[in-house]
Formats: C-alpha cells, structure tokens, sequence
C-alpha cells in the first residue's frame, strides 16, 4: 500500500520533451511551472480558480495549474505557453488586437486553442462559454472573440507585426 | 489509506477541495489522488439506467451520447456547469460529496431518485440520494469510506425541469429541480429545493397541491407559493434570505414548467 | 549598411501617415509568446518571500504583536513590527490640510487598526508557503473597538473615531458654489428633488494583484524597486521623506504591468514596507499579494452618497443648475486622497451647460480599505448623479429623454466652452454623437419592439437607456491647490528622449508605466511619422526604468493624459532630434537644411535620391567622427534630444475654486437595451451602444479598445461587482469567488462607434482617454428606470436581480415612497 509522503518523485512530459524531478506534495502545479520549472508565461490572477490566468494543457485537457498538484503531473504531459506556436491564433489576436496588458493572454490562448480543435467553427455564443473561465480585465473580450472567430473563419494569414 | 490516515481526503477533480487547501480553511494532513482509479470513472448505460462513476469528470459525463439519451437533465448540466477548465477536471462525485448549497448535482440527483454507490473498509453499501445528502459539507460518508458510482435509474416516461437562478452563471442563488410524469395531469411530482440546504429538501406541500393537478400556469404558480414553506434561507453578499426564500419559489415553478412541457414533448 | 529595419514587412509609403492607422502592436511580439516580463517574475538573488500579517478586525486597537513564534521557525529570516517601523520612519506626508493632514500613517499600522486587512507586520522567510506559514504563527492581541462603515454616518461627531489625532472622521470638506442656485431654485418653473443616490464602491481589479521585489543594498545604500507601481514618481515623492532616503537612492523599475486602472498607484505603502523588511534583512525581499490581500487592502474605487439633490428647470425643458449634498467614503487612510475631492470638479457640469451648480462635498474616513484612484476616479461619481438627474428631469416631468439633453448639451457652437468654474471644454459635438448613437442601436425600432414586449404581460420588460459622459484627461495639478492651498503643485508634463544611437538606430524613451495602453505602438507610429521611417525601426522603451526613462513630477501612466502628455513629449523630442538629424545631413551633402527630406530611414537631397545619407551615417558624425564637424554645429548637437511636454495652463484659484483643470475632454454617449425578467429582477443586456469621440486618434484600434475595456468594466459595476461590508467591517466580497470581475458571457457584443473632434489644445489634435468615463453606469440605470417608468427611482449605480426586484415590487405595491419629488410653479 502506498505511504502518504511530503514529497513525490515525477516523471512528465514538460512541452514535448520528458523531465524528472520531485516535488512537495503541497506544492501547486502552477508555482511548480513558475518557480520550478521558470517558466513565467503561465499567470497567477487569483486565489480561488476564477481568473484562468494559468490555464495549461495537461494530457490535452485545459486545467487550471492553481487547481491541480504538482504531485498530479506523474506520467502526464503538460503543455504550457512556451511550447510555441498556434500561429494562427497569434497572428489573429495581434491582427485583431486582442492583447492589451498581457496577462491574460496566455490563458486565453490555452482555452482559444482546446475550442478550435473541438469546434473548428464555433458562434460568438460558443466562444464566449468557452473564454467564461479566463477573465480580462482590459480588452472587454470583444476583440478576443474576433480573434477566435478570425482563425475560425479561415481569415488568419501569416505576416504581421509580429 | 483513508482509513490509515485519519486527517486526509481524497483528491479527484479538486476543483473544490483544492480551494479549501488553499484558503487553508480545513486542517486536512494529507491528500489522497483517486483522480486515475479506472474503476471510479466509467459510464455505464444499460435499458436507460445509468452508472456514473464518481470520479467522471463533466466533461466527459457533457459529451457522453449514453448519459445525454438516458438523462439528458445530467448530461446538460455537466455542459453548462461553471467553465471548461472546471469541466475538464472537477467530478460528478466531487460536486455530491462537497455537497456545497450551490453544488449543481445533489437536488438533481434527490430528485432523480439516485442511488449512491459507496465503498470502504466495512465493504460496499448504497444509499438513497435523498439519504445521502445529509446537510451543508456532510454527506453519508463514514471513515475511510468513497463514494464509488453513482446509478440513475430510467427514466421510464418520466421528464425533469432545471431552473436556476445564477449569480453571474456560475454559482446559484435559487435553484429547483422537478421531476414528473404528466399525461394530462401531473403525477408523481419529485420537487427538490436547491441552494438552501446540503439537505436537498423536498418541497412536499408543493408536490402534494400538485399531483393529480392539470399543468396550467395557475395550478403551478399557486402551487409552486408553497415552495419555500419551512425553508430557511440565509443571508449574504450575493442575496438576502427573504430574496432566496421568493426565488426558490419562482424556480419551483419554472422548474415545474419545464417538467411538464418537456413530458408533454416526450423529451425527458 | 542600412540602419532602417523592415520588420513590418510594409511596403515604402511615403504618403500615408503612420498616425491613425490601426497598426498592429508591437508589444504582442513578447505578449502573445508568454515573454512579458511582470513582477513577479522578476527574481533576485538570495531573495526572501515576504507575506504580511493582517488585521482581521474592521477597527481595533493592537495591544501587542510578538513575531517570536515566527521567527522560531526554521527557514524565517526576519520579522517586522508597526512600532519598530514607527522608529524608522516619519509618518507619510498627507496631502490634506488640517485638520486630515494631520494623520499619521506609516507603512504598517502601529497602534490601531483601522479597516480588515491593515498590516501589522511582515515576516521574510526562505519560500512563498514558508512565509505564509510564519504570518501566521504571528501572535497579535488585538482590542476590537466599534466600527463605522457609512460615509455619511461617519460625518457624524459621535460615530467610532478612526484617527484619534484629528477627533473625528471628516478629512476634507468644502463648498463649491458658482452662479446662484438659491435663485434658480425659487424661480425656476420646476424643482425636481431626489433625497438620495448612491455610487457603489468597486474596483477595476487588475487581473495582476501588486507586487514587488526590492533590495535595499547593504553596500550602497541604493533602494532597488522593482514593481508594478504605476506612478513612480509619486511613489517617491511618498516614500523619500517617510523612509528618510534621497529620491535619488530610490531605483523604481517596471516592465510589463497585468493592468492597473489607477490602483497600482496605491502600492507605495506596502513598497515602503517591504524595503525597510530588507534593510532589515540584509537581502532582497520579494512579494505577490494574494487575490485576498489585493481584495482587502490594494484600493477600492471611490464611493459616493448624493443628499439632497435639486435640480432647477425651466418650462422648456432646460436644466438651470443643481444643488447637492455629497458625502465621500475615503476608507480608513488617505491614500491620494483628498485630491479626488477636487478632481471631479473637472467635469462639474458633465456634458451640460447647467450655470448654477453648488456642491457641499465632505469626504470621510471609514473602516474600510483605502480608496485610490480607480479609473474615472472621482468624476464617474459626479456625471453618474448628473446623468441620473437629467434622466429623472426626463422622465419626472415627462420630456423626451433624447431631446431634453439635446437641449441641455454644450452645443458644437459653444466650444471651447467656459464652464461656471473656468474649466474648458475644448471640443466635440455631443447632439450628433447621440444621433449616431441611437442610430447605431435601431432606436426606433427597439421602441416599437418595446412597446410590443412591455404590452404583452408575459414577464418580461425592455427597457432603453442613454448616458453621456465625459472623460477629463491632462490634469492641472493646481487643483491640489483648492484641497490645500500650501500643497507645491500646479500644471502637467511628461518627458522624453529621442535619440540616435550609435549606429544610427533610433529610440525613445518615456517616463510612462503602460499598462496595456499600447505606448510603444502608438508612440513609434508618431515618432515614424516625424523622422521618415517606418515604427518597425523606432524602439520604444516604455516602462519606468529611473536609470534609462527621463520623468519629471508627473510622470506615470494614469488620468487618460498619454495621447496628450506621452506623446506631446514624443512629439516633441523627436522634432529636436529631427532638426539635428537635418542638420547634419544638411552638412554631410552640402546643402541647405530646406532641400533634406528624411523618408525610409536615410536623409537625402530632395530629388536626388542617390545624393544621400543614412542614419548610420548621420549618427557616426555625431558621435565617432566629430572632428569634420565645424564646431557651430557640433556645439549644439547630441543626437540624444530630452523634451519636457508642459501643458498650457495656470494655477487655479483656491478662493473662487475656479480654473482651468483638465487640458481636454473625451466624450462618450451609450445607449442600451435591456431585458427585465419580472420574475427574478434579473438584468440582460440585449444591445449595446458605445461611441467615443476622443479627437484626433492615433492607433483607432487601440481607441477602440480602451473604449470596449471601459465598457466592460462599467457594465461589470452596474450589474455584476460591488464592494460591501457588513456592519462589523467585514469585507463581503474578499475573493473572485465572491466579487465577481465580468466575464465573456457577461459582456455582450459591444457596437462602437467614433466622433472625432481634435482638441485644438494638445500638440496633435488627440484627447486623453482611456478611463471612459463611466458611462455604463448612466446607461444601465437609464435604461432600468425606463423599464420602471416613474413611480420608483433607480438610485443606486449597482443593480442586480435582487435590487431590480425590489423596485419591481415597489411598483407591484403601488409605488409608495420612491424618493424623488416634483414641484411645480
């Protein structure tokens, strides 16, 4: 039977390539990304799960990294921002300026991306159940969900300020 | 494990538990991940009767074509629920046994006549839904015991109307469930109370002014007046009680409404 | 070697200026790839996490704190106390006069406690879990007294004392009369009376909470701050005298900031705090607040009661003027405060041309956390209660509610117009914005389908709505001067630097703290414009850095001045260095300086391509090769131009309390459409309006950003946040899970719309804006009341289900007392 222990040896996958290391049993997925792994792109907005702002890719599903245990990571991958492209959603939220502060925006790609590939063509309606978990505080959403609705029209093209 | 060591909980979806760690707000010694157990996460439909395992996540409860034809109240309700991270994570099993007021699935599944699958040292039991849900944080869950699946029986002609009254669409101030069969005249009327009680109360005086009534919107908005008889609501950031007590009456009688169309509709 | 980079990949345009083009941003470039660089991600080495301890008392006396079990715990450096920071320090300087100016602040609380979340101490251990831990094993005896949570209960002399050095809790008050309100009272052709409004108390709450890491060297004495703060300056002007250091040992530098919406100016107590914890230590100290933490003790927004209101007006409908009585909630310090008690005197009359105006302002302390700015700070107040007063004259005294401010607007003809207090409206043309507006929304056609919907009685009830505001950008800060007559303060500016570097690449820098305001974009387009390149090769280095930025006393990112201030002192720099880039290409092909034209990143000789420079070279005479130079011409050129932007005004009269206040005025009109749900009370937007004239814009699609930003947040404030505490002061709504920030399904689809009427006072034709002016507010409340119809009065600027409800059953019940009265001669 296993033993309750403070700390948890894990192996993941961390953006495609596979690391090992251990963890507090404590420790959240999202300090662990932050501070362990230094990958600052993924946010910590809030205390209670509201805010999205460190919305990952574990194993493919979209979670919350303030909601989950570093411990949990054990034989999953997990995907965050630095991972890189989704190119076409970059290009379209820089087209459609999508982006002010930045903060959410990391989160908003995570959740942008999972939608797309479940529902290549979404409805505004649709997009905006799928950003309820991310909150923005600058953009007041509108120009995310043109954005979404962009790449989701087939109107993203490569090219732009970026 | 659970038994082994008295101060811990287990950990499936940890959509809620999680917070409460992180708020400090419990002293919990240590958390036990059940997320993975094979066993606590399939779903079984068979002639319209459904077991969901306890730890099935909304997300695949929302998308699952077997809950959506045996129950499609279930399977609406994981679709709709907070947000796609949550749904992706948190669990049908989770939402029962932190048995929160606001928690989606307890009134539904009281109403549903849901029986609760629980597994620990002394060996398997169930429990009754309306059973299980004992009051605010408690549920019928001893030392070291699970919740392991929860089994829906068919709805066998019934139809189930869902109305809430949410804060901002993610937690609720009012919310009724009513289940019914209605040819003609409503019959067997289940009208469970949410967002007031972990103890999902039953609106009986309602469900006995309504069985064998005709489904007219007078027959229901009088009926449904009686809904907050005996409630105690409390107070506040998001609502007062007085306010609670005349929503859980207006749910009541959406809830109702929405039973006896759907029955009439033939959808469930 | 070419020195003009092509990384837009844009063709040559030497027509089309890069000035009011929607160019894409060049922020995103880090932005969408996770490589922004904010606070917390900053990380120094043999840092301390420090994690304050904090009163869960509204009010209470501190009878002792013993860091002792803390400090027992392994891993914990260090610990500080309010009385050992009573040593080290001098008391913040207030701005107030007396009798508030003599508060006695310090960066945690000494003796008492004075609102849920003040801090009492701050401990520094090795990790974020481990500091936590060791808060709170802080052992802190505290002696609950009685507290006082209503603003206009706590004017009242025998209410619960929160600063025992001044006897009572009124921090600033004054009158403000202009023309004769007496008069228009008693021989105006109506009087309509509302006993009172309220302006709810809720918060921007930037998805950033504050943070900082700072190091306050043992060698060097310099204090590093690294932060989110986004007015530095300020910061220092706080932090200098009560941390007894020089502002030029004080090192501030930011980068990305997570929004701040005016709060992140309230940050420098808990900076201040948090550097003499790592002199203590003798090592950096790094610090994120907590959601809770930012909830409890960042800053709220200012909350507002309206006593009394009258409002005098003539048989036609026009609207003679007001009195009011208006109590404001300034929480339990004054952080900023009490310039918000001026401020809003900026848009005294909102959009209208009202002549006699007296407003009886007294701001009180409370046991509630701090205000601080929080955008539109303290004029969303003041036009929310004119909008509400316009909108209850309408509907009172049965006007057409779009021809009773049509009447009552400053017209296109009045400008620029004077208002009773010498403020200057310089531009716009409000009747066509309303125009446009209701067009936008299918006014006519949403009045048809209302009446339609309201007839039928199936539990439903649209309701439509309009309100105007404005948005004041480029302060005076003379207006201090009516607060405080002593305080030194008067004018604007903000500074930058153009320059050349040394291979001819071109930079600006700005003493400006974006926040998500798009600085580097906008202030490329402009500068691009002047010195005939493209904004790809202009690098912007926004984000207060004291060692690289230049600033002046204003500097900072705030009160929707950067189109104004940021960019006039942009504009202004990159002329100079344009001249001097002119001149030494005028040496370099022998020509007079009239014959160069700079375009695609080279100077040549006009219409001769071939006879040209380019920038490298231009910058090589300058700095590695300034023996050819004749010395006339060395003498006066440094390629690296600073320009100080000062906005044309005077000190305004502290007596008269008149002048001009605020250099330009954006305006917004919205209009909407709700739905009621009788049953429920509940509110759903079914369309939404919102045009914005700002004057000449820069980047429209930045404009327009800020302008659906705004609205979000004025629609997330009329129906979704609030920031309520019990009578115990207790804050209700401490986490996300309680205050609910507006999500995307809170928000509906926004439809937009522009006027544009150039300031004829800025160095380009823009306005300020940003802040929004709060128009939602206005709106929402109108279209409700609409809804309503006259027999209950929509008082309060937050109305979720349950207060709709409640007016619902108003009506149900027949009326009764609905808090507005009518007089007629």
């Amino acid at each position: 039977m296993a033993e309750v222990e403070e700390t948890h040896s894990i192996e993941f996958e961390l953006n495609g390539e596979r690391r090992a290391t251990v963890v507090p049993g404590r420790e959240l997925l999202v300090h662990f990304i932050r501070d362990d792994l230094g990958l600052k792109g993924t946010h910590i907005g809030c205390d209670t799960g509201n805010c999205g702002a460190c919305t990952v890719r574990v194993d493919g599903q979209l979670v919350k990294s303030c909601m989950m245990l570093a411990a949990q990571l054990d034989g999953c991958a997990v995907e965050t921002i630095e991972a890189g492209p989704a190119e076409e959603l970059r290009e379209a939220f820089n087209a459609e300026h999508a982006v002010q502060c930045g903060y959410c925006t990391p989160g908003m790609l995570a959740s942008a991306a999972f939608l797309l590939e479940r529902n290549p063509n979404p409805s505004s309606d649709e997009i905006r159940r799928a950003l309820k978990g991310n909150i923005c505080r600058c953009t007041g959403y509108e120009n995310i969900v043109r954005a979404i609705e962009r790449v989701a029209n087939g109107k993203a093209t490569a090219g732009g300020a970026l | 494990m659970l038994v082994a060591n008295p101060g811990s909980r287990p950990l499936a979806g940890g959509q809620s538990l999680l917070n409460v760690l992180k708020h400090r707000a419990a002293e919990v010694e240590a958390v036990i991940d059940i997320s993975r157990l094979e066993e606590l996460r399939g779903i079984d439909a068979e002639g319209g009767r459904l077991e969901i395992g306890a730890a099935c996540s909304y997300d695949r409860i929302g998308a699952s074509d077997a809950v959506a034809a045996a129950h499609p109240k279930i399977a609406a309700v994981a679709d709709g629920l907070v947000d796609q991270q949550v749904r992706c994570r948190g669990t049908i099993g989770g939402n029962a046994c932190f048995n929160d007021p606001g928690s989606n699935y307890p009134p539904l599944l009281v109403a549903l006549e849901a029986t609760m699958r629980v597994v620990g040292p002394g060996g398997d039991r169930e429990v009754a839904a309306d059973q299980f849900f004992q009051d605010t944080y408690r549920v019928d869950l001893g030392p070291g015991e699970l919740l392991r699946s929860i089994v829906i029986p068919a709805a066998d002609g019934t139809a189930v109307g869902y109305s809430s009254l949410q804060a901002e669409d993610s937690w609720a101030l009012a919310r009724a469930v009513a289940r019914v069969r209605c040819n003609g005249t409503i019959a067997e009327p289940r009208i469970v109370v949410g967002c007031v009680s972990g103890a999902q109360p039953r609106a009986t005086a309602v469900e006995q002014a309504l069985d064998g009534a005709e489904p007219s919107a007078e027959a229901i908005a009088a009926a449904a007046e009686q809904a907050d008889e005996g409630l105690e609501t409390a107070s506040d950031a998001h609502a007062s009680a007085g306010y609670r007590r005349k929503m859980a009456r207006v749910m009541v009688a959406r809830a109702v409404t929405e039973a006896t169309e759907r029955a009439r509709r033939g959808d469930g | 070697m070419s020195s003009s980079s092509t990384e837009t990949g844009a063709p040559k345009t030497t027509t089309k200026p890069w000035t009011g083009q929607d160019l894409p941003r060049k922020e995103d470039k880090r932005l969408l790839a996770g490589q922004g660089q904010f606070v917390d991600d900053v990380w120094m080495h043999r840092q301390g996490y420090a994690h304050f301890v904090r009163s869960p008392y509204g009010h209470a006396r501190v009878v002792s704190v013993d860091v002792g079990p803390a400090l027992e715990m392994a891993g914990v450096y260090t610990a500080l106390t309010g009385s050992e920071v009573k040593e080290m320090c001098d008391p913040f300087f207030q701005i107030a006069p007396e009798p508030g100016g003599k508060i006695e602040e310090f960066p945690l609380a000494v003796d008492k406690v004075r609102y849920q979340g003040d801090p009492v101490a701050l401990v520094l251990a090795e990790t974020r879990e481990l500091a936590r831990d060791a808060a709170e094993r802080v052992r802190v005896e505290y002696e609950p007294l009685d507290v006082v949570v209503d603003a206009v209960a706590a004017a009242d002399p025998t209410s619960p004392v929160l600063h025992e050095e001044i006897g009572h809790n009124v921090a600033w008050k004054g009158e403000y009369s202009y023309g004769d309100i007496d008069w228009a009272l008693e021989n105006a052709d109506h009087v309509v009376k509302i006993d009172r409004l309220h302006f709810h108390r809720f918060s921007s709450t930037p998805l950033e909470t504050f943070g900082a890491v700072i190091n306050w060297d043992p060698g060097t004495d310099m204090i590093e701050i690294r932060s989110n703060n986004q007015m530095p300056i300020f910061g220092t002007m706080m932090l200098s005298p009560t941390l007894r250091a020089g502002a030029d040992q004080m090192s501030w530098y930011s980068q990305d900031i997570g929004g701040g919406f005016g709060i992140k100016i309230a940050s420098y107590p808990q900076i201040g705090a948090l550097a003499l914890l790592s002199r203590k230590a003798g090592r950096p100290v790094k610090w994120s607040e907590t959601r809770s933490e930012h909830m409890l003790s960042s800053g709220h927004g200012s909350e507002r009661t309206f006593l009394d209101l009258e409002a005098a007006v003539q048989a036609d409908g026009t609207i003679l003027g007001f009195r009011v009585r208006a109590f404001d909630d300034a929480g339990a310090y004054l952080h900023y405060e009490p310039l918000g008690a001026v401020i809003w005197a900026q848009v005294l009359t909102s959009c209208y041309r009202f002549k006699h105006i007296n407003v009886d302002y007294t701001e009180t302390l409370t046991n509630k956390c701090p205000t601080c700015p929080n955008r539109g700070y303290s004029r969303l107040q003041h036009m929310w209660m004119i909008e509400r007063l316009v909108d209850t004259v309408a509907k009172q005294l049965d006007f057409d509610p779009v021809e009773l401010r049509k009447i009552n607007y400053v017209q296109p003809e009045d400008y620029p117009y004077e208002t009773p207090n010498k403020c200057v409206y310089d531009s716009g043309d409000l009747p066509q914005e309303l125009d446009l507006a209701l067009e936008k929304l299918g006014y006519a056609e949403w009045r048809q389908k209302q009446a339609e919907v309201n007839a039928a009685d199936n539990g439903k009830r649209i309701g439509i709505g309009i309100g105007s505001t404005l948005d004041s950008g480029t302060n005076n800060f003379g207006q201090a001067q009516i607060v405080n007559p002593d305080l030194p303060f008067s004018g604007n500016g903000e500074a930058a630097i153009a320059k050349l570097d040394v291979y001819g690449e071109l930079a600006v820098y700005l003493g400006t703290t974006p926040q998500g305001q798009s600085h580097e974009t906008t202030t490329a387009q402009v500068v691009a414009d002047i010195l005939g390149c493209d904004p790809g090769a202009v690098r912007v280095y926004a984000g207060f850095n004291k060692e690289q930025s230049t600033y002046v006393g204003f500097s900072g990112t705030y009160a929707s001045q950067f189109a104004v201030t940021g960019i006039g002192a942009a504009i202004g720099a990159a002329e100079k260095l344009r001249g001097e880039i002119v001149a030494l290409s005028a040496f370099a092909l022998q020509c007079e300086e009239s014959d160069i034209v700079l375009a695609d990143g080279v100077a040549s000789y006009r219409g001769d391509e071939e006879r040209a420079i380019p920038m490298i070279g231009v910058a090589n005479l300058c700095y590695s090769n300034v023996a050819v130079l004749p010395d006339e011409l060395a003498d006066r050129v440094s390629l690296n131009c600073r320009y100080v932007y000062r906005p044309p005004f005077d000190p305004p009269d502290p007596e008269t309390k008149t002048g001009n206040l605020t250099l330009t005025y954006a305006n917004q009109i919205h209009a909407a459409v709700i739905e009621i749900d009788e049953g429920t009370g509940k509110v759903e937007i079914l369309d939404y309006v919102a045009m914005d004239d700002c004057g000449s814009r820069i980047n429209p699609a930045v404009v327009e950003g800020q302008v659906h930003g705004a609205t979000a947040h004025g629609i997330g404030a009329a129906l979704h946040e609030s920031l309520d505490y019990d009578e115990d002061g207790n804050l209700l709504q401490a986490t996300f899970w309680d205050y609910h920030p507006a999500t995307a399904l809170d928000v509906p689809r926004l439809k937009t719309g522009h006027v544009e009427s150039p300031s004829p006072f800025s160095k380009n034709g823009a306005k300020g804006m940003g802040e929004g002016g709060g128009a939602p507010l206005g709106t929402l409340c109108s279209a409700i009341q609409d809804a309503l119809g006259k027999d209950v009065l929509v008082t309060d600027t937050h109305n979720p289900a349950e207060r709709v409800y409640e007016l619902l059953e108003g009506l149900r019940n027949g009326g009764g007392q609905s808090g507005v009265e009518v007089t007629s001669r």
